[in-house]
């Protein structure tokens, strides 16, 4: 009898750290407390995300300055981030189901196709995309992830960077704008001092622009300034 | 079973904590349980994350269903606490770094 009660007792405290767990579970979930669930047999469980658990991944994509795009594995645009939009300049809302292949030249499609299938999958490619305006932007495509069937590349624009011959743009017209105000001041010697360190200031941002950046034809604009 | 509260100095606490990528409440319980540790357990802890959404199967070693999952392995008894430990109270009574009253 008494072995008895030994067992029921120890069964009864196994119940009840049972109920008290499944309770915890309860609790959290109804405090939301928790944003994600582990479902399927055993295993083979998977981690299944409520939506705002994404939020954080999905600002960073939408305001990264790369592209991004999740595609089924015949082409068809799922999921594109703004950027893409912009680099191709083409609505969002119309990139959405559109074949992938559509917006890239058409020498570079079947290297596309094979890129998508997952058999023949490398883990980047360089392709030229077809912009809606005409002109063509060089592209690497990067797989960042393949899962459920759909691959989820990164796009990067491979033109060379349009800031530094910006800037250096900008440095020509203060130079040229100096030079002038340099002639109107012929007697006025502090005033030709004064330009002079600006026009080293100059001078000097313009080497750390070439510095920054290897831009092609660095050295014909430093000769320029 | 009801163990008595182990904060006793010298004792090695070692936990695991459940997580699903950057979501928030990850973020949150790793936030709030190194601070828990931080203040009652200095020195004393060892906290290993472990991200199901890189592998999902380690979800069966302790029976993890919702994410956050905190589990004390040591000291033992195991304990499960599920949620981001975001009501300090509750986690202390929980880890059983505090008596429940």
């Amino acid at each position: 009898m008494e072995r008895i009660s030994s067992e029921f007792e120890k069964e009864l405290q196994q119940l009840r750290e049972k109920l008290e767990e499944a309770e915890d579970v309860r609790r959290a979930i109804t405090r939301g407390e928790v944003d994600a669930f582990v479902v399927g047999p055993g295993g083979s469980g998977r981690v299944l995300l409520l939506a705002n658990a994404y939020q954080r991944y999905r600002q960073l994509v939408e305001r990264m300055q790369q592209g991004a795009v999740t595609a089924t594995a015949n082409g068809h645009i799922l999921f594109a981030n703004q950027r893409f939009s912009e680099m191709l300049g083409v609505p969002l809302a119309q990139l959405y189901t559109a074949p992938l292949e559509s917006y890239v030249t058409v020498s570079d499609r079947a290297r596309l196709s094979a890129f998508l299938m997952v058999s023949a999958r490398d883990s980047q490619i360089e392709v030229e995309l077809n912009r809606r305006d005409g002109s063509n932007i060089p592209v690497r495509l990067s797989l960042a992830s393949f899962a459920d069937g759909y691959a989820s590349l990164l796009v990067t624009d491979q033109r060379p960077l349009q800031w530094p011959s910006m800037a250096v743009d900008a440095l020509d017209s203060i130079r040229s704008s100096l030079d002038k105000l340099n002639q109107s001041l012929a007697g006025d010697a502090p005033g030709r001092d004064a330009l002079s360190a600006i026009g080293e200031e100059i001078n000097g941002l313009a080497r750390m622009i070439d510095e920054m950046v290897d831009v092609e034809g660095s050295a014909e604009r430093k000769g320029s300034l | 079973m009801t163990p008595a509260t182990t904060d006793g100095a010298g004792e090695k606490w070692n936990l695991k904590l459940y997580t699903a990528g950057q979501s928030p409440k990850s973020l949150a319980a790793l936030d709030n349980l190194k601070r828990v540790c931080e203040q009652h357990l200095a020195g004393r802890y060892s906290i290993e994350v472990i991200d199901l959404l890189k592998n999902p199967r380690l979800a069966k070693d302790d029976q993890i269903v919702a994410i956050p999952t905190l589990v004390r392995k040591l000291p033992e008894p195991l304990r499960r606490m599920v949620g981001d430990l975001s009501d300090t109270e509750r986690a202390l009574v929980g880890m059983q770094i505090k008596a429940q009253k």
